[in-house]
C-alpha cells in the first residue's frame, strides 16, 4: 500500500471517527445496534431483505452497462418508472398473472426509459451521465404527477395509487415470522445468470472488451455502437424490473417517494463490485443491511446520515484502491 | 402587485442555480466534469444554517457556508487528481457524502429553537445577477480567464507550452466550492430553514443550465433565468384559473430537464463541451 | 562571441537500455537556416527537446552563444531565446487567434486587446502575413496554424527557433512561402533549425545540414557541398551484409485487391489518394515513408474501423462491410497502437489472445464461450514466439513491450490468415525477435498467405520483404524493377516530391 492510499484511508477512518464520536454513542454501540437493528430477529431480517432486493437487482443494472463502459446514473428513475407501471398492470390483471405481466412492463418501461440516454450517446455523443440525470428528475416528477392525477387512489387522500389485491403480488415464502418474496430469489438467480453470461458467454466477452476498450473492441470486430446500445436497454429494464419487483412484491402500491434512493445506491453497489459480478450480492446485502440498521441507530442517537457518509466513503476507498491496483501490476 | 411577485420569485428561483452553474463552470472549463454541485451546495446550505444558528451573525455564517463547501470541492479536487478517481465516480461519492453529512449534522447539531441569522435575500440576489457578468469579463479580459479555458479545451497541449492544467484544477476548484456555498446560503435564506430536501436538485439544474448555456457564462444565466421564470410561473398559477394552471406542478418542474434533453438531442453535447473535459 | 550561436556538445540520452542519442555533436552558425535530417527514431527530435530543456541529456554540454547551459526546465531555454513549434500544433481551436498567440505569455494579469493586436499585427508585417486576430483559430488549416505558430516565437521574443517537420502537413506551395518566411527571419536575425525529412526543401532552402542515424551523428554538410544523394545514403545507411534468401512470389490470385482506395484524414483532408495495389499469394510487401503518410489510415480502412471514401477493398476476391466478416475471411492485424488498438490492457493474457476470435470454433460453442479450449489455444499462441509470461491469467500489462508485442504478432498468425496486416510490427522487438516474427510471417505466407508491413525502417524492410512499396503524401510508389531493392531510389520517392 502506497502512502497516498493509507493518507486516503486514515483520513476516512479519523472522518468517520469524529463522526462517531460527536455522537457520544460508543462505537460499539453503534456497531452493535447497526446489526441488531438489520439482522436481530426474524423481522428485522425481511425488512433487510427488502432493502437488499432492490439493490440487488438495480445493481446488477448499473454493473451491466459499466461493464460496457456506461454509467446509468438513471437507474433511479427507471426504477421508479417500472415500479409505477408495474402496479398499474397488475391493478388490472388479477391473479398471479398480475405480477408476472406487472414486472414485464416494469422491464419495458425501463428499457425505453434508458433507451434516449444510449441513443444520445451513440449518436450524438453526448455524456449518458448528463441525460440520464435528466430523465431521472423527469421520471420522479412523472411518477408524482400520476399518482397526483390520473393514477391516484380513490382510497386514500395523500397522493399514492390504491393499495393491490394480495393476489396479484409476488408471493413470499413463510418461515415463522421471517418473509422471504420470491422477487429476492429472482435478484439471485439474475445475479448468477449475469455472472454466468458475461464471463462466459461470447456476447458477455464482447460487452467486456468494448466497456474495458472501446477502440480495441472495434478493431476486434465487435460492433461497440449497437453493444452499448444494447447494455444501456437492457441495464434500463433491469432497473425497471427491480422497481417493478419492490412495488409488487414489498409495497403493494406507488407512491412519489417510492424509492428512497436505490437507484443511486445502486450505483454504489456496482462500484463496490468492481469488476466481479461475483461482488455485486455482498454489496447489495452491505448496502441494504445499512441502510435497515441505520433507522435503530436514530434511535440510540446516531443520525441516520451516518450510513450516508458511511457508504460515500466506502466509494471513495474502493475506487482509488482499484487505480492503485491497475497502476501497480503495470509496468 | 402580481407582476411583481413574479419578477421576484423569478429572480429568487434563478440565482442559486446562476451561482452554482458558475461554479460548474469554473469546474467544468478546468476540465473536471462536475455532477457533484449539488452536494456541495447543500453543504453551502446546511453550514449556513448551523453557523447561522449557533452564533447568531449571518457574515459569518456565510462564510462558513464558503469555506465547507470548498473543502467539499478540494476533496473532489484531490480525489479527481491525485487520486485519479473516475469524475462520474468522485462525483456521485461527494454528493452521497454531502447528503449524509448534511442529515448528520442537521439532525445532531441543529437547534431548531434557535434562529437563524440571515442576510436580506437581495444581497444574494445581487451576488447572483453579477458574478455572471464578473466571470463573462474575467474569461474575456484576463490572463487567468484566458488560461482556464485553454486548460478546459485540451490540456495536453497547455502543457506542451508551459501552461500548468492541475494547479488551474485546483484554483478552479476552489471557486466551485466558493460559488456553491453562496448557492447553498441562497436557498436557505430564501427558505427560513435548512431540511435536507432544501436544495431539490437546484444543482442538477444549474449543470443543466450550464450545458444549454454552453457552458457560456451569461447564456447559462440566461438559461437559469428561464427555469426560473418556469418555476415562478408554477408558483403563480397554483390554484388560480388561468391558462396553464391545469397543467400539473411537476410539468412546470420537469420543463428545464426536458429541455436539456432535446438540446442535447437536436444539439449534440460534444461539440460545445469543453474538449478537454475529463482527461488527465 | 563564439562562432557558433548553439554548440551540442557530445549528447546522450538513454531510454532505460535503450540508447535515443549516442554522442551527437552538432554545430549551428549565427543566422543560418540549418536542418536535421534523418529517418523516424534517428534521435532528431529527442535532440531538439533536449536543447529545448525539456529532456536532461545523461552526458555531453549545451552551449548557448558561447556560455554553457545546464537547462532545468523549458522556461530555462525559453529565457535564452529558445523556443520550438512541435510537429504536433500547439494551437487551440477553440481560442481566438490573438488568444492563442499570447497564450503562456501574456502582457499582464489584465489583458489590452487592442494593444496586443497591433504588436500582433507588427509581427504578422515583419512576416509579411495578416491574420483576423478575433476569428476562431478552428478555421485555420495547416499553413495558418503554421504561420501562427511562428508569430507565437516571434511574440516570445526567440532568437532561436526549432521546427519539427515544418512542412508535414503543408502543400508545396505553403512549404516554399515558410521557407521564404524563415529566410527572412534569419536574415533579420533569427537562427533556424529545422528538423525535416524533405531534402528537397533542404537543398533549395537550407544552409548547413546535419545527418543522424540511428542515434548517431553521421556528418555535416554545407549544402551547397553535396546533394541529394549522397543525403539520402547518409541517411539510409549502407547495406550492412548481404540480404538472405528471398522467395519469388508465387504469381497468380491476389489475397488483397485494392482498387481507387480514398481514405479521409483525421484533420478533413484526403489523407489516402485513390490507390490501388494487389497482394499475391504468398509475398511479403513491405510500405515504406515517412510517418504520416497516409499509412495509418490506409491500415486503418483495410481494417474496416475506417470508413473510405471511394473504391473497393477485396480480401480473397469478396468485398466485406464489417470488421468481422473480414477477420473471417481471414484478415488478421498487427496494429499500430498496441495499447490503443490491440490489446486490453487490463485484461488476463489468456483473454487477450482471443480477441478477434471470440466466435470462432472452437473457441466457442455458438454462444458460449469455451473456456477449456480458450486456454490451450492462449498457451499455443504464446509459445509461438517465447513470449515470457507468469500466468495467462495475469493481464497483458504486466508483460514487458516485448513481449505483449511478441504475443499480438503471434495472435495474428492464427485461425489460416489470409491477409496480415502488421504496422510496425517489430517495435520494442530485439534482433532475434525481429526475425522471428518477420520468419513466422514468411512462413504463413508460404502457406497461403499474403503480408502488407508498415515499417519506417527501410533497412528493416528490404532484409525482409518480397517488394517495397513507398507511401508519400497519400499515394503509393512503386520503385521501377531494376531499381527495385535500391535503397537510395526508395529514399529519394519517400523524401522527394
Amino acid at each position: 500500500m502506497n502512502w497516498r492510499l493509507s493518507v486516503l484511508v486514515v483520513a476516512v477512518v479519523a472522518l468517520l471517527g469524529v463522526a462517531i464520536m460527536s455522537t457520544q454513542v460508543p462505537p460499539a454501540t453503534v456497531f452493535k445496534t447497526l446489526f441488531e437493528g438489520s439482522l436481530g430477529s426474524a423481522s428485522r431480517i425481511s425488512d433487510s431483505l427488502k432493502e437488499i432486493t432492490p439493490l440487488l437487482i438495480a445493481g446488477i443494472a448499473v454493473f451491466v452497462a459499466l461493464q460496457a463502459g456506461l454509467f446509468n446514473i438513471g437507474a433511479e428513475g427507471q426504477l421508479i418508472l417500472g415500479a409505477l407501471s408495474g402496479v398499474l398492470v397488475a391493478q388490472r390483471i388479477p391473479g398471479a398473472a398480475g405480477w408476472v405481466l406487472g414486472s414485464l412492463a416494469g422491464m419495458v418501461v425501463g428499457g425505453l426509459w434508458a433507451l434516449p440516454a444510449a441513443l444520445i450517446k451513440v449518436y450524438r455523443n453526448g455524456h449518458e451521465v448528463i441525460s440520464t440525470i435528466m430523465l431521472n428528475n423527469i421520471a420522479l416528477l412523472l411518477g408524482s404527477a400520476m399518482v397526483n392525477g390520473p393514477f391516484k387512489g380513490k382510497l386514500s387522500g395523500a397522493p399514492t395509487t390504491d393499495p393491490l389485491d394480495k393476489g396479484s403480488m409476488i408471493p413470499a415464502l413463510m418461515i415463522g415470522n421471517l418473509r422471504i418474496s420470491l422477487a429476492i430469489f429472482v435478484g439471485l438467480a439474475l445475479a448468477i445468470g449475469i455472472a454466468i453470461w458475461i464471463r462466459k458467454s461470447v456476447r458477455g466477452f464482447e460487452l467486456r472488451a468494448v466497456g474495458a476498450n472501446l477502440r480495441a473492441a472495434e478493431f476486434a470486430g465487435v460492433e461497440a455502437k449497437r453493444v452499448m446500445i444494447r447494455a444501456m436497454v437492457a441495464s434500463g429494464a433491469l432497473a425497471g424490473l427491480a422497481g417493478s419487483f419492490q412495488s409488487l412484491g414489498y409495497e403493494g402500491r406507488f407512491y412519489p417517494d417510492f424509492s428512497p434512493g436505490y437507484g443511486f445506491d445502486a450505483l454504489g453497489v456496482a462500484l463496490l463490485a468492481g469488476t466481479n459480478p461475483w461482488g455485486i450480492l455482498p454489496a447489495a446485502a452491505v448496502f441494504g443491511i445499512l441502510n435497515k440498521g441505520s433507522s435503530a441507530l436514530t434511535i440510540e442517537g446516531v443520525p441516520k446520515g451516518i450510513t450516508g457518509i458511511l457508504l460515500g466513503l466506502l466509494i471513495i476507498v474502493f475506487a482509488a484502491v482499484r487505480y492503485r491496483e491497475s497502476k501497480a501490476s503495470g509496468s | 402587485m402580481a407582476a411583481n411577485v413574479f419578477v421576484v420569485n423569478t429572480l429568487v428561483m434563478t440565482v442559486p442555480m446562476a451561482l452554482a452553474a458558475i461554479g460548474g463552470m469554473f469546474s467544468e472549463r478546468s476540465g473536471v466534469m462536475n455532477i457533484a454541485l449539488e452536494g456541495k451546495m447543500l453543504m453551502g446550505a446546511c453550514t449556513l444554517a448551523l453557523v447561522g444558528a449557533a452564533t447568531g451573525n449571518p457574515w459569518i455564517a456565510l462564510g462558513a457556508a464558503m469555506v465547507v463547501a470548498t473543502i467539499m470541492s478540494l476533496i473532489h479536487a484531490v480525489l479527481t487528481q491525485i487520486y485519479k478517481l473516475d469524475h462520474v465516480v468522485s462525483g456521485m461519492a461527494i454528493n452521497a457524502l454531502a447528503l449524509g453529512s448534511a442529515k448528520f449534522l442537521s439532525d445532531k447539531f441543529l437547534d431548531a429553537s434557535k434562529q437563524i441569522a440571515f442576510l436580506p435575500m437581495e444581497v444574494f440576489v445581487g451576488l447572483g445577477l453579477l458574478i455572471p457578468f464578473l466571470t463573462a469579463a474575467w474569461l474575456r479580459w484576463t490572463r487567468g480567464g484566458l488560461r482556464l479555458m485553454a486548460t478546459g479545451s485540451d490540456p495536453e497541449k497547455c502543457r506542451q507550452i508551459g501552461l500548468e492544467p492541475v494547479k488551474v484544477r485546483y484554483e478552479s476548484l476552489i471557486v466551485t466550492g466558493v460559488l456553491c456555498g453562496i448557492a447553498g446560503s441562497a436557498i436557505v435564506t430564501n427558505a427560513g430553514q435548512f431540511g435536507e430536501y432544501v436544495t431539490a436538485g437546484k444543482g442538477f439544474m444549474a449543470l443543466a443550465a450550464l450545458i444549454l448555456g454552453g457552458w457560456r457564462p451569461l447564456p447559462t444565466l440566461l438559461a437559469c433565468l428561464g427555469f426560473g421564470v418556469t418555476q415562478a410561473l408554477q408558483l403563480q398559477l397554483q390554484g388560480s384559473h388561468l391558462m396553464g394552471a391545469s397543467l400539473p406542478s411537476e410539468a412546470w418542474n420537469a420543463t428545464p430537464y426536458l429541455v436539456t434533453l432535446l438540446a442535447l438531442i437536436v444539439l449534440g453535447a460534444k461539440n460545445r463541451a469543453p474538449a478537454g473535459l475529463g482527461k488527465p | 562571441m563564439s562562432e557558433f550561436v548553439v554548440e551540442l556538445r557530445g549528447i546522450t540520452k538513454r531510454f532505460g537500455t535503450f540508447t535515443a542519442l549516442d554522442d551527437v555533436s552538432v554545430k549551428v552558425r549565427p543566422q543560418s537556416l540549418h536542418a536535421i535530417v534523418g529517418e523516424n527514431g534517428a534521435g532528431k527530435t529527442t535532440l531538439m527537446r533536449v536543447l529545448q530543456g525539456i529532456l536532461k541529456p545523461d552526458s555531453g554540454t549545451i552551449i548557448v552563444e558561447g556560455k554553457e547551459v545546464h537547462f532545468l526546465h523549458a522556461e530555462d531555454a525559453y529565457a535564452m531565446g529558445i523556443s520550438m513549434v512541435s510537429q504536433h500544433y500547439s494551437i487551440i481551436p477553440s481560442l481566438s487567434c490573438i488568444q492563442n498567440l499570447m497564450l503562456a505569455a501574456e502582457p499582464g494579469a489584465v489583458i489590452n486587446y487592442t494593444q496586443a493586436k497591433q504588436r500582433a499585427s507588427q509581427l504578422a508585417e515583419r512576416l509579411g502575413v495578416e491574420f483576423d486576430w478575433d476569428a476562431s483559430a478552428e478555421g485555420l488549416g495547416p499553413a495558418g496554424s503554421q504561420k501562427l505558430e511562428i508569430l507565437k516565437l516571434l511574440w516570445r521574443n526567440s532568437r532561436i527557433m526549432i521546427l519539427d517537420e515544418p512542412t508535414a502537413m503543408l502543400s508545396p506551395a505553403d512549404s516554399t512561402a515558410l521557407y521564404e518566411n524563415l529566410k527572412k527571419l534569419a536574415a533579420e536575425g533569427a537562427t533556424i533549425l529545422v528538423v525535416t525529412h524533405r531534402l528537397p526543401e533542404v537543398m533549395t532552402y537550407c544552409d548547413e545540414v546535419t545527418i543522424l542515424r540511428g542515434g548517431k551523428w553521421v556528418g555535416d554538410r554545407t549544402v551547397n557541398e553535396t546533394d541529394v544523394n549522397e543525403l539520402a545514403e547518409l541517411i539510409v545507411g549502407k547495406a550492412l551484409a548481404d540480404l538472405p534468401e528471398h522467395h519469388p512470389p508465387k504469381a497468380g490470385r491476389a489475397n488483397l485487391s485494392i482498387q481507387n482506395l480514398s481514405v479521409k484524414g483525421h484533420r478533413g483532408d484526403q489523407a489516402v489518394k485513390s490507390v490501388s495495389f494487389e497482394l499475391n499469394v504468398g509475398e511479403v510487401v513491405g510500405l515504406a515513408g515517412v510517418d504520416g503518410n497516409g499509412q495509418k489510415e490506409l491500415f486503418q480502412a483495410i481494417v474496416g474501423v475506417t470508413p473510405a471514401m471511394g473504391g473497393t477493398i477485396k480480401i480473397d476476391a469478396s468485398e466485406e462491410p464489417t470488421v468481422a466478416a473480414r477477420v473471417r475471411k481471414g484478415l488478421r492485424l498487427i496494429p499500430e497502437d498496441r495499447h490503443e488498438e490491440g490489446v486490453i490492457d487490463d485484461w488476463p493474457l489468456a483473454e487477450n489472445m482471443v480477441l478477434g476470435f471470440q466466435e470462432f470454433a472452437p473457441l466457442a460453442d455458438g454462444r458460449w464461450i469455451n473456456a477449456k479450449e480458450q486456454r490451450m489455444f492462449a498457451d499455443r499462441v504464446l509459445a509461438r514466439f517465447n513470449t515470457k509470461f507468469s500466468s495467462p491469467d495475469a493481464p497483458i500489462r504486466s508483460l514487458s513491450g516485448g513481449n505483449q508485442q511478441r504475443a499480438v504478432a503471434a495472435r495474428a498468425l492464427e485461425f489460416d490468415p489470409k491477409v496480415i496486416l502488421a504496422f510496425q510490427p517489430t517495435r520494442g522487438l530485439d534482433i532475434a525477435g525481429m526475425r522471428d516474427v518477420y520468419m513466422a510471417i514468411r512462413d504463413a505466407c508460404d502457406k497461403g498467405a499474403s503480408a502488407l508491413v508498415v515499417s519506417f525502417d527501410l533497412d528493416e524492410l528490404l532484409q525482409f520483404c518480397d517488394r517495397v512499396l513507398v507511401m508519400n503524401r497519400g499515394q503509393i510508389y512503386e520503385p521501377a524493377p531494376d531499381m527495385a531493392r535500391d535503397r537510395a531510389e526508395l529514399g529519394r520517392l519517400m523524401v522527394t516530391t
